[in-house]
């Protein structure tokens, strides 16, 4: 795991956990979802990280069968993952700013 | 979780040709990853079969889902797949074992029983010297759990490959066939009779089986 992958990992969930905490969404609604926000993303790599935050008891995964039809595991927040949804928040606004500051000082 | 399996059975017949080649392989990988939970597993296959046939209706490729190398995706997903309790798998093991001998004990039980009352080929008592007969059980097991697993690592090392149908048969015939039945006979003429000897009808071989069978359905019911 080199520490390009480490941290876009970790961006990547604080962006599901945000979409997530929207509304209900199924995986492959997930993956259009964070596409539409310009958040270009292998579509597979949702799933890994979807398992990951599963396990953490981030989210809650349940199977139900949607209008139309066919069985769909649809995915919610737990109070631990608003918790953790808060921390990223806070952390990436105390980030955002210095760091592009740093880069745009480097560039001119 | 049965119906879970049931409905990826039919969804999988939808894909096409190129497409469930990839999948079936991602499948057996994923599923042979014995430690893990079957719930979770089950659904996340599940989910990527879903995803994968939008993928297809879009006239898009796996490689969007699975990435280039689907290998080390396989390997992702069953990374983060949560671990089943050890009871489990000990649980697992016991049914294993239980079926092996219940196969073991009915056929045999059952030929011995035709060839001595039926042909009276046979003498229709049987002795066996308990040492002997715990060791060969003992070892016989260990064995099968080797072949089992070293069955369970071949196939998923074969997941996306191209493995020559040939070279598949001659080595697999080897190492799955070949070597273990070998063991078995040289266990079988080899080990000196030891220990207490217990003399019984060979019909009671086939009631062992059953009872074996029992408790090995027993456990499958449990689980």
């Amino acid at each position: 795991m080199n520490e390009r992958s480490q941290l876009l990992k970790g961006i990547l969930e604080g962006c599901i956990l945000a979409v997530i905490s929207r509304e209900t969404v199924y995986g492959y609604e997930l993956a259009v979802k964070l596409q539409q926000q310009g958040i270009d993303v292998k579509e597979g790599s949702i799933y890994p990280l979807l398992l990951r935050l599963q396990k953490e008891k981030l989210i809650h995964g349940e199977m139900k069968a949607s209008g139309s039809g066919p069985n769909r595991k649809y995915y919610k927040l737990t109070p631990a993952g608003e918790a953790s949804l808060k921390a990223f928040r806070e952390n990436w606004k105390a980030l955002k700013q210095p760091v592009d500051q740093l880069l745009d000082e480097e560039e001119s | 979780m049965s119906t879970l399996v049931e409905e990826n059975n039919e969804k999988r017949n939808q894909l096409n040709k190129e497409n469930k080649k990839i999948y079936e392989d991602m499948m057996v990988y994923i599923r042979l990853s014995f430690n893990k939970s079957e719930q979770e597993t089950e659904e996340v296959l599940l989910e990527l079969l879903d995803h994968l046939l939008v993928l297809q209706a879009e006239g898009r490729d796996s490689l969007e889902l699975f990435g280039s190398d689907p290998r080390k995706y396989a390997k992702d997903i069953v990374g983060e797949l949560p671990q089943t309790v050890p009871k489990e798998m000990i649980k697992l093991f016991i049914m294993g074992i239980c079926y092996f001998l219940s196969v073991y004990m009915l056929s045999t039980g059952l030929i011995q029983t035709i060839l001595s009352y039926g042909f009276q080929q046979l003498e229709p008592m049987k002795s066996y010297s308990l040492g002997t007969t715990a060791i060969i059980i003992i070892l016989g097991s260990f064995m099968l759990s080797v072949v089992g697993y070293s069955v369970f690592r071949y196939i998923k090392w074969s997941c996306f490959r191209e493995v020559s149908k040939i070279k598949e048969f001659l080595v697999t015939g080897f190492i799955f066939g070949i070597v273990p039945g070998t063991v078995f006979f040289a266990m079988y003429y080899w080990l000196p009779a030891f220990g207490p000897t217990i003399t019984f009808p060979v019909y009671w071989l086939g009631v062992a089986g059953v009872v074996f069978l029992l408790i090995g359905e027993l456990l499958r019911r449990k689980a």
